[in-house]
């Protein structure tokens, strides 16, 4: 049975199929969902946790290894066999019997009075310096603690310790009504928001078996392609920033600027929170989306050109943390992280809503900080295209009113539901029992790209690490949550 | 109204992020941008709290980040202003009853409200707020200290 899970999720892998999620549900099953990335058919397992155990999948898997892991802390059940079970979410200040997902919930845990930092993993021997950054930082940056083994400059080991904005937001839905998720949704992570609210809106219209129509997902796309150019554009900005490229930096942050207040005219809200609702989205009037684009290109096009032609920020880009292809493969890389080591991964090439659009998978050679960069410059212009192109066809439409639609009450079942976010494949796994959310799992774009962060750091020196940090641009907020 | 003896022309402020969702992050790094320049207005963002005068929460207070939070409280100098920037460090944002969370800041000298707070706001509250602290050079020397 045991060997069964094992060996059906290994020969998905092999196919080439992608894992969508790995979780757990209270009643003591563990299950992954795969997908064909050629059809989009997905594939799903269960395993039953036995005396609190189930099999790990991650020596054979290495990706799953932080899925494993959170597990163990939130439901409590052991994943055999794994070979690092140091706690991932927990800390020193959770009560021992204290398991938020677990079978028996408990609210309000009566939190220990010790500091809440995990033992580190460093490097032993002569010579070698621990150097440990955060929580806090010395800037406008989400909060994550890194423990950096160094010998002189260079950087032997990284041990990555997040989950410092873990709130409980998977709990928190639960036993919600659907109609109360929306704002909860849209607030997982301000970066690739409009990509979750998309996800809980399939999910429902899915197991109602609603099928949105064509105006409904051409603003859907919409939306999704301008949070794309949005955090590219954030992305971008901050690549510069991390060599000192102070007026790239500067620049780019007044693009943003201009595309933000754009945002906040066309949708009525900056970073486009609570713009997606089962049977619904925000509309746009396509004049304005044309002439926004337009402004937008006046300030991108001479910025494009100062950067790719300054020998210097190319140079300081260049080889700097390189991603292998072997690595992209095995650590399940997704999003521009993968692209750029020329793997070609973009959902969007099987997702309905892209059907007749045909974005092109725009992608790099080198899996260095260079490349990331330049397939996030391909991207926000392809963005940008289809921009255009949606809206010509918003306008050609005559667009009518949207058709009204009342989520049914008592809706039930299981969704595994995905869109491509600017961080890469978003997962959300839903399960409805009579209108109410029984379990809510989200797997956003980061979350596989953490470890793959610490493995692509040994060879770098320690003062490149901000530069690699900003070129996978990795959110806290949706891998923490 | 309580009297600082910084502040009111310029503030230097400390940020940390206690659980938020980057969106009050990215509203704060857009006021600090060429667009909104809040520099020019006499505010600041300072890496090191030795160096502020005022820190700066987002978010809705993790159990995790408490502790470190408090850290960097602790080493601000005297006197200091506590800002609760946006909805959720401001004790009304969506994961309030989220058991990770304690909910917010108990308290703030300044709370400014918006889910993120958007730039023009958020300027605007806090030279709002800096005009009515006491001007250190029309009070005598001591004046300020809490
Ligand atoms: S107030 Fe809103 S934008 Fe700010 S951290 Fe909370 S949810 Fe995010």
């Amino acid at each position: 049975m045991s060997q069964d899970w094992i060996d059906h999720n290994i020969a998905h892998k092999q196919a080439g199929d992608e894992l969508l999620s790995l979780t757990a549900t209270r009643d003591g099953q563990v299950r992954a969902t795969w997908m064909n990335p050629g059809d989009g058919r997905q594939t799903s397992y269960a395993t039953s946790v036995i005396d609190n155990h189930f099999p790990s999948l991650t020596r054979a898997l290495p990706e799953v290894a932080w899925d494993e892991r959170e597990i163990h802390d939130l439901f409590g059940f052991v994943p055999q066999g794994h070979p690092d079970l140091r706690p991932l979410v927990r800390t020193p200040r959770w009560p021992s019997e204290f398991f938020p997902l677990g079978a028996k919930p408990i609210r309000c845990p009566a939190w220990l009075d010790v500091e809440p930092d995990n033992p580190a993993r460093t490097v032993q021997g002569d010579g070698i310096t621990i150097m440990k950054v955060g929580p806090t930082h010395a800037g406008i940056i989400e909060s994550g603690h890194f423990v950096f083994s160094l010998m002189g400059e260079n950087i032997l080991h990284l041990d990555i310790h997040l989950f410092q904005n873990h709130r409980g937001v998977e709990a928190i839905l639960e036993d919600q009504p659907i109609a109360n998720a929306v704002p909860i949704v849209s607030r997982v992570c301000a970066g690739d928001t409009v990509s979750h609210q998309t996800n809980w809106a399939m999910a429902v219209e899915n197991l109602a078996q609603f099928v949105p129509d064509p105006l409904l997902s051409l603003r859907r796309v919409i939306l999704l392609e301008s949070e794309r150019v949005l955090s590219h554009l954030n992305d971008l900005a901050q690549i510069p920033a991390g060599v000192g490229f102070q007026r790239a930096h500067q620049q780019a942050l007044a693009i943003k600027e201009c595309w933000q207040q754009g945002l906040k005219q066309l949708f009525g809200h900056r970073l486009l929170f609570d713009t997606v609702k089962p049977g619904w989205a925000a509309g746009a009037d396509p004049d304005a989306l044309l002439m926004l684009i337009r402004r937008l290109r006046q300030q991108w096009t001479p910025w494009r050109t100062l950067v790719e032609g300054h020998h210097g920020f190319h140079d300081r880009m260049t080889g700097v943390g390189v991603v292998k292809p072997h690595d992209a493969e095995r650590f399940g890389a997704h999003g521009v992280v993968a692209r750029a080591a020329g793997q070609a991964r973009d959902v969007r090439s099987v997702h309905a809503l892209y059907a007749d659009m045909r974005p092109a998978c725009i992608l790099g050679q080198g899996g260095d900080v260079k490349a990331r960069f330049d397939v996030r410059l391909g991207e926000l212009e392809e963005s940008l295209r289809l921009l255009e192109a949606s809206a010509m066809r918003l306008r050609n439409e005559n667009e009518s009113p949207l058709r009204r639609w009342t989520v049914p009450d008592t809706l039930s079942g299981r969704a595994v539901v995905f869109t491509e976010s600017p961080h890469g494949l978003n997962v959300h796994d839903i399960t409805l029992d009579c209108g109410r959310i029984a379990r809510y799992h989200i797997r956003a774009g980061t979350y596989r790209h953490w470890p793959l962060l610490a493995q692509a750091m040994p060879g770098n020196t320690v003062a490149d690490f901000p530069l690699i940090n900003k070129s996978f641009e990795l959110c806290y907020s949706c891998t923490d949550r | 109204m309580p009297h600082r003896k910084h502040g009111r022309r310029v503030l230097q402020i400390r940020h940390v992020d206690a659980g938020s969702c980057n969106g009050c992050e990215q509203e704060l790094t857009a006021c600090t941008g060429p667009a909104y320049d809040w520099q020019h207005l006499g505010l600041d963002l300072v890496a090191s709290p030795r160096h502020a005068d005022a820190l700066l929460v987002t978010g809705p207070m993790s159990d995790t980040m408490a502790r470190p939070l408090n850290h960097v409280y602790s080493a601000i100098p005297q006197p200091k202003i506590v800002i609760a920037f946006g909805d959720c460090a401001a004790g009304c944002g969506v994961f309030q009853h989220a058991y990770g969370v304690r909910g917010g800041l108990d308290t703030a000298d300044l709370t400014i409200p918006g889910c993120p707070p958007e730039p023009v706001q958020a300027i605007k509250a806090l030279r709002t707020w800096m005009t009515t602290l006491t001007d250190p050079e029309t009070e005598p020397k001591d004046s300020g200290r809490r």
